[in-house]
């Protein structure tokens, strides 16, 4: 998400700012199979670092440290990203975008 | 031990007597993406279409450039925290480090002027299109 994540937005915005090849050349690449696998590995990176973030967030106030609880939010969190990541990209794919 | 409070002492006076400012701008960059990336996500999945000139003619509003922006920079100081608490735990030759250290700083810093400089070419010459 660091590199690749970063990069491809950045890589976006640049190609947009090139002129139209330059952003039909990021497209192409974008919307390839590799491109699409990429671009829905990182959906699930983003939503698990979010949703980790956030549960870090709670303990960081001194929260939830009861291990049936951390235990509890632990494993549910990465099963929640899962979930929104596949929302995310069935919402894309049904042609809502 | 024995003097001063607990809060006192992770205020800079810690054995380490530095590490809670970046700590704390860890948090701050975290919310600034959870907020920032969150609101890319759903203008992306809002927008009608992802061609060029749909992109540039959003990309040119102020209310996108804008935060846009920030959002650069915001990953790419978050990402230039993060990794480098991942080179200090774990690349332990001095020389190695330093060098690890100084490619993040020219990776987070030039990948952060890139995207900046394009939402600033965007924002100041393609607008008048869109």
């Amino acid at each position: 998400m660091a590199i690749v994540g970063a990069m491809g937005v950045v890589w976006w915005l640049v190609a947009a700012a090139s002129g139209p090849e330059a952003y039909a050349t990021f497209m192409s690449v974008a919307t390839s199979p590799v491109g699409y696998i990429v671009m829905i590995g990182l959906t699930w990176a983003f939503f698990q670092h979010m949703l980790s973030g956030l549960r870090h967030f709670v303990l960081d106030v001194g929260a939830g440290y009861e291990l049936q609880t951390n235990r509890t939010w632990s494993v549910l969190l990465p099963l929640l990203a899962i979930v929104i990541t596949a929302a995310v990209w069935l919402m894309i794919f049904a042609g809502s975008i | 031990m024995g003097n001063g409070t607990s809060i006192g002492r992770v205020r800079g006076l810690g054995s380490a007597k530095s590490g809670s400012h970046h700590w704390i701008l860890q948090r701050f960059t975290a919310v600034g993406n959870l907020l920032l990336v969150l609101w890319l996500i759903f203008s992306i999945l809002q927008m009608p279409g992802l061609d060029y000139e749909s992109v540039v003619g959003w990309l040119a509003q102020p209310l996108v450039a804008v935060p846009m922006a920030l959002m650069l920079v915001s990953v790419f100081w978050h990402l230039k925290l993060g990794l480098q608490v991942l080179i200090e735990d774990y690349v332990h030759e001095d020389g190695l480090k330093f060098f690890a250290i100084m490619l993040l700083n020219f990776y987070a810093i030039g990948g952060a002027a890139l995207g900046i400089f394009a939402i600033a070419k965007i924002a100041f010459t393609g607008g008048a299109a869109a």
